[in-house]
């Protein structure tokens, strides 16, 4: 069974009297452990396409099944759930919590599990994780005391915290420069290497997209394998 | 390394980002508790110094002159010095009513400093240690001392009593030497400033002349009512029977101050009612405040995988956090306010008891409850708004 399926995904928005098709009937599917990048324009619908695969945005119409369930016919916390124990999300804008350190930001995901790790466990993995982003270092510093790449990879070690089984980055090195890149794709590759974690990563640098095992585009709401 | 995140940790957080608005709401709490504790405060203490009062007079009725009923609550509540005096003929009437049990009597003499006496104006009350079930309750471990001739005793805040600081000493009363010979415990009543002689001694000053009193008369009469008769209803009976006498039920004593004292709780609950609306309007506009801001920040945590209830929680610690430290402010601002300006009011300058620990702490626990309560109440909706903000606001951007 594949890790991910979209089946004929739309999402629709109203816009000045009209509907824009912001997702048309898109269909896809990813296997366990599969790393596939999904490349297009600004406004080709990537990123609405990514939310609705994470729960965090209702598909007009269409199905998004993980492991065979179907994520919409969840209830509120049940959803909740699959995104907390199922989905690691990094976002592409600055998605740290002001009032939280680097550390407590990477630590505040395993609050939200039902099972949860115990505290000493807990609080090992956020600072092993922040190690794996070279921040180890930063751990005590607040998001406006760190610069928007350091920012963008602790955001990184977060969406790990609870290991998941899906990753998805919306442009996960759009504001980091090229060597500070290649150490983020190094941890996303450590990761789908040695945890079999799925990879599914937005981006519009067609170098970046080559180093996933599949390509797609999108290209006004709809997408190809390239 | 900081310590645990638990969502109180992470609540403080929050609120320290921006510590004047906090202050701002937690001084506004605090403000209407004060206000509440002042005024609960207020009202506990001159009802509980009323209840006292007719609770420690042992008696279920009081027979006053006709007329004289409020002077004799004036005298016994509010330790103010009048006389008043009815025949001493009534006390055989009183006793023939169905129902009246046991009876004494009291009569009540004022002094004037430097005219016939060397205390402080206060009241002289001469009782009956034969049939006296009042005063002798109030001897505590001295129940056995009786008067002998000269001798008096004084009230707990007696002005002689607190002046000299000490008994066996000597007073003059109507031109006639008192030793004070005991000091009586502390009864919450208005007579705790009184003197206490006997009928003898009373004898002696009347015979002297100084007293404006004539003899064969009487202030009160304290009676006992027989078991299975209803006070009230003795008391009616009396009245009925005897013109020249008031009878009051003790369950009645004070209803007078207990009427005013209503109206002053309502005039209180009103301005009560006002300032918490006011400040639950504050407390909405700067949780308001908070749920916008945060708007970003919640749909993070919601994509997360925060819950609607793991949202919720963390507001609503904010609330309590601010309620409870806006609460224990106003307790300690409304508990001085009331200390500090009891002198101010008549009503509770005069009042023999101030609230004992038990009472304090019952009123701090509804002035903590009270804030907190009002700071969710203003709260709630932003709230509830916050816990259903959807995960995608996070994807809007900055």
């Amino acid at each position: 069974m594949p890790r991910l399926v979209a089946e004929a995904v739309t999402k629709t928005y109203g816009l000045n009297g009209t509907r824009l098709r912001a997702v048309d009937e898109v269909s896809f599917q990813v296997e366990r452990g599969e790393f596939v990048s999904i490349i297009g324009h600004s406004g080709s619908g990537k990123t609405t396409f990514l939310s609705m695969l994470g729960g965090l945005s209702r598909p007009t119409s269409g199905r998004v099944l993980f492991d065979g369930t179907d994520v919409y016919g969840l209830g509120g916390d049940a959803l909740s759930r699959y995104r907390c124990d199922s989905v690691g999300f990094v976002f592409q804008f600055a998605s740290l919590l002001p009032a939280l350190t680097a550390w407590e930001n990477v630590l505040l995901p395993a609050g939200f599990r039902e099972s949860r790790l115990s505290v000493d466990e807990a609080e090992a993995k956020a600072l092993e994780l922040l190690a794996l982003v070279g921040l180890r270092d930063r751990a005590d510093a607040y998001p406006s005391q760190l610069s928007g790449g350091q920012q963008r990879r602790v955001a990184i070690a977060r969406a790990f915290m609870n290991d998941p089984p899906l990753l998805l980055a919306d442009e996960p090195t759009g504001d980091l420069d090229e060597e500070t890149e290649a150490e983020v794709m190094k941890v996303f590759r450590t990761m789908n290497e040695r945890s079999g974690t799925t990879f599914v990563l937005v981006t519009h640098d067609t170098e970046l997209a080559r180093q996933a095992g599949r390509r797609m585009r999108m290209h006004r709401g709809s997408m190809r394998e390239v | 390394m900081a310590k645990e995140l638990t969502p109180f940790a992470h609540a403080v957080r929050n609120l320290r980002r921006r510590p004047s608005r906090a202050a701002i709401l937690v001084v506004s709490i605090g403000l209407l508790v004060a206000v509440f504790v002042f005024a609960l405060s207020f009202v506990r203490r001159v009802d509980s110094s009323i209840r006292r009062t007719s609770e420690r007079l042992g008696a279920d009725l009081l027979v006053v002159p006709t007329g004289s009923r409020g002077a004799a609550e004036d005298v016994l509540l509010d330790h103010r010095v009048k006389t008043f005096y009815m025949d001493r003929s009534i006390v055989e009437r009183v006793k023939a009513i169905p129902g009246i049990e046991r009876v004494t009597t009291q009569t009540y003499l004022a002094t004037i400093t430097g005219a016939c006496c060397d205390v402080p104006e206060s009241i002289v009350v001469a009782f009956d240690p034969a049939t006296d079930f009042v005063v002798r309750p109030w001897l505590g471990g001295k129940g056995a001392r009786t008067l002998g001739k000269g001798e008096a005793f004084v009230g707990s805040e007696s002005a002689l009593n607190i002046t000299l600081g000490m008994t066996q000493v000597d007073g003059i009363l109507f031109g006639n030497v008192f030793k004070m010979v005991g000091v009586l415990e502390k009864t919450g009543t208005g007579l705790d400033t009184a003197i206490f002689i006997d009928e003898e001694g009373l004898a002696g000053i009347l015979r002297g002349g100084k007293a404006n009193v004539r003899p064969g008369t009487i202030s009160v009469i304290f009676a006992k009512v027989a078991q299975g008769f209803d006070p009230v209803r003795v008391a009616g009976e009396i009245e009925d029977s005897i013109i020249e006498a008031d009878a009051v039920a003790r369950r009645d004593v004070g209803q007078g101050m207990m009427r005013a004292l209503g109206d002053i709780s309502r005039m209180f609950l009103v301005t009560f009612t006002l300032a918490a609306l006011l400040a639950a309007l504050l407390a909405w506009a700067v949780f308001s405040g908070i749920a916008n801001e945060r708007g970003r920040e919640v749909g993070l945590m919601r994509a997360m995988g925060a819950r609607e209830s793991h949202v919720m929680k963390l507001f609503a610690l904010e609330v309590l956090i601010i309620g409870a430290l806006g609460s224990a402010f106003g307790i300690l601002a409304g508990t001085a306010l009331s200390l500090g300006l009891a002198r101010g009011f008549a009503i509770l300058r005069n009042v023999s008891t101030d609230l004992g620990a038990i009472e304090r702490i019952g009123v701090g626990a509804a002035g903590l409850a009270v804030g907190i309560a009002v700071c969710m109440v203003g709260a709630v909706a932003p709230i509830r708004r916050t816990g259903r903000i959807e995960p995608l606001a996070v994807l809007k951007g900055d």
